[in-house]
């Protein structure tokens, strides 16, 4: 049998001056000196019928060791369990050639990884006669690729690290400067109390003055230390969010009896379904709408009306809150809802630029979405919450 | 100490600003208070103290804006100015704005008042 596909080499000399390369010779030479690949023949049952040197090296094998063996001794078990090696001779039969990238087995047992690709040799009637089997050891190469991969990985890793570093660190810096004034207060009060008693200048009317001037700034205080907690809790996923059948529209109409209790209530007008059922948090989504409605009550001159609506939109729940405040520029759209990204307007008034941001994270883990826009004659804010699954109530 | 010195406070907490007024006029200054830049200007035209407590951040106008046009309108030129602020970089703003003094949130009584009673005393000198 030939050991190449094509018409059997001529007998004459073809290389002039080098007498050994006659005729087949020339290409058996070639194929045995090749050390880098392991080229070699198998009969259509899979056994191996030629080996050259280059196969010796990546497979272990010496040709009077693997001649008349099956080919499927080069497979890991797995593989040669559920038939494998057959499927592949398939293959290359079916569609004349085939390759493979995978694990392979050595004689000592180790494993490499191989590309491989097996040609069907065919009669003039198509049926194979033998294959011709070329294998690559990529062992180096793949590990060479492999740790590249590792490094960018670790490269984006550390990247990442380092970024969350930067926005920690700039939280913290903020955090800190708002927390000092309150404190700054809360310390001269205290100060300014005992110094008077010292200097016989207390009274009833001091005393009372002083503590309730520092009840302001704890208080102060501990609205700022849990939007942090919250920031910090929700970034962390560690909130656990309860999602229970919630009626969005007694959220917010226990919201806004809040806002009247505080005799803020005659500038917010609300329009509704009676009821609005959609999964969700209660707690959270009353933190939601108190921020919305908190933000808009912040950022417009009092007197000027602030609207609530509510209502559905193929199925979402879809809520807006309208002031006629400050409004917003299309800088400020784009980063009002990042941790401390308060518009560039409203660098003075007072909180930590937290709300909206603690709003967002909410409203995303109920699957929904939160917006803000300029309303459209200019005079003010439109802020929109669209949360999935409504069921409106007729009730 | 000089009694009677006026002092200008301008802070936009509330609580801070009431706070400093009471203890500046224990110890016998006359004081007047302003919740930020633009409102304090509206004082230096009828009023000229020898001190200016000032927070930088501050709605409506801050203390840098609150500089420009005190220099522009020379509004009490003389007046010595300490900087009450939770900023970094204290020394760097006051140089900034040309204040006298600064001091960093939060700070105690007599850190305060040893600050303004110093300036008083430079102004008169």
């Amino acid at each position: 049998m030939s050991a190449t596909a094509q018409d059997p080499a001529p007998e004459q000399d073809e290389f002039p001056g080098v007498p050994q390369l006659r005729g087949e010779v020339a290409f058996r030479l070639l194929v045995d000196a090749v050390q880098d690949y392991a080229i070699f023949l198998l009969d259509p049952q899979g056994h191996v019928l030629t080996w050259n040197r280059g196969a010796e090296r990546i497979k272990g094998y010496s040709a009077d060791e693997i001649i008349g063996q099956h080919f499927s001794v080069f497979y890991v078990p797995e593989e040669r369990e559920a038939g494998r090696p057959m499927r592949l001779l398939g293959l290359a039969a079916e569609h004349g050639r085939y390759e493979d990238e995978g694990w392979r087995v050595r004689r000592d047992g180790t494993r490499f990884w191989a590309d491989v690709i097996l040609t069907a040799l065919r009669d003039d009637d198509g049926t194979p006669y033998a294959y011709a089997k070329i294998t690559r050891d990529l062992t180096e190469r793949r590990a060479a690729e492999e740790q590249q991969r590792a490094l960018l990985i670790e490269q984006r890793a550390r990247t990442a690290a380092e970024e969350a570093l930067l926005a920690r660190d700039r939280f913290l810096s903020i955090a800190a400067h708002e927390l000092k004034t309150p404190v700054a207060s809360l310390q001269l009060s205290a100060e300014s109390l005992v110094r008077a008693r010292d200097a016989d200048r207390m009274d009833d009317e001091r005393l009372s003055t002083g503590l309730q001037r520092m009840t302001k700034a704890a208080e102060r205080l501990g609205d700022l230390v849990r939007e942090l907690l919250d920031v910090s809790r929700l970034s962390a996923e560690r909130a656990p969010l309860v999602l229970k059948p919630t009626d969005l529209a007694a959220v917010i109409r226990d919201v806004l009896a809040r806002f009247e209790e505080q005799g803020e209530m005659h500038r917010i007008r609300f329009a509704g379904p009676v009821a609005l059922w959609i999964p969700g948090d209660v707690a959270r989504l009353d933190q939601v709408v108190t921020n919305l409605v908190d933000n808009a009550m912040k950022y417009s001159p009092d007197e000027t009306p602030i609207e609530v609506e509510l209502g559905t939109r193929d199925g979402t729940a879809v809520l807006e809150v309208r002031d006629r405040g400050i409004g917003l520029d299309e800088a400020t759209v784009g980063r009002i809802f990042e941790p401390f990204g308060r518009a560039e307007n409203a660098e003075h008034i007072q909180g930590m630029g937290l709300g909206l941001y603690i709003s967002q994270q909410i409203v995303s883990r109920h699957g929904g979405t939160i917006s803000a826009d300029p309303r459209p004659d200019g005079a003010g804010a439109v802020f929109r919450v669209t949360l999935p699954g409504a069921e409106e109530s007729a009730e | 100490m000089i009694t009677d010195a006026r002092v200008l406070v301008v802070e936009d907490d509330d609580t801070l600003r009431e706070t400093l007024a009471e203890v500046l006029l224990d110890e016998g200054y006359d004081v007047r208070v302003a919740g930020h830049g633009r409102e304090a200007l509206g004082v230096l035209t009828t009023w000229v103290p020898e001190v200016i407590v000032l927070d930088l951040m501050m709605p409506e106008m801050d203390a840098f804006e609150f500089r420009r046009h005190q220099r522009d309108h020379e509004l009490a030129p003389e007046a010595r100015v300490m900087i009450l602020s939770a900023a970094r970089d204290l020394e760097g703003a006051a140089e900034n704005i040309r204040a006298d003094a600064w001091l960093a949130k939060p700070f105690n009584l007599t850190e305060m008042l040893d600050a303004v009673d110093r300036l008083v005393g430079d102004s008169a000198a």
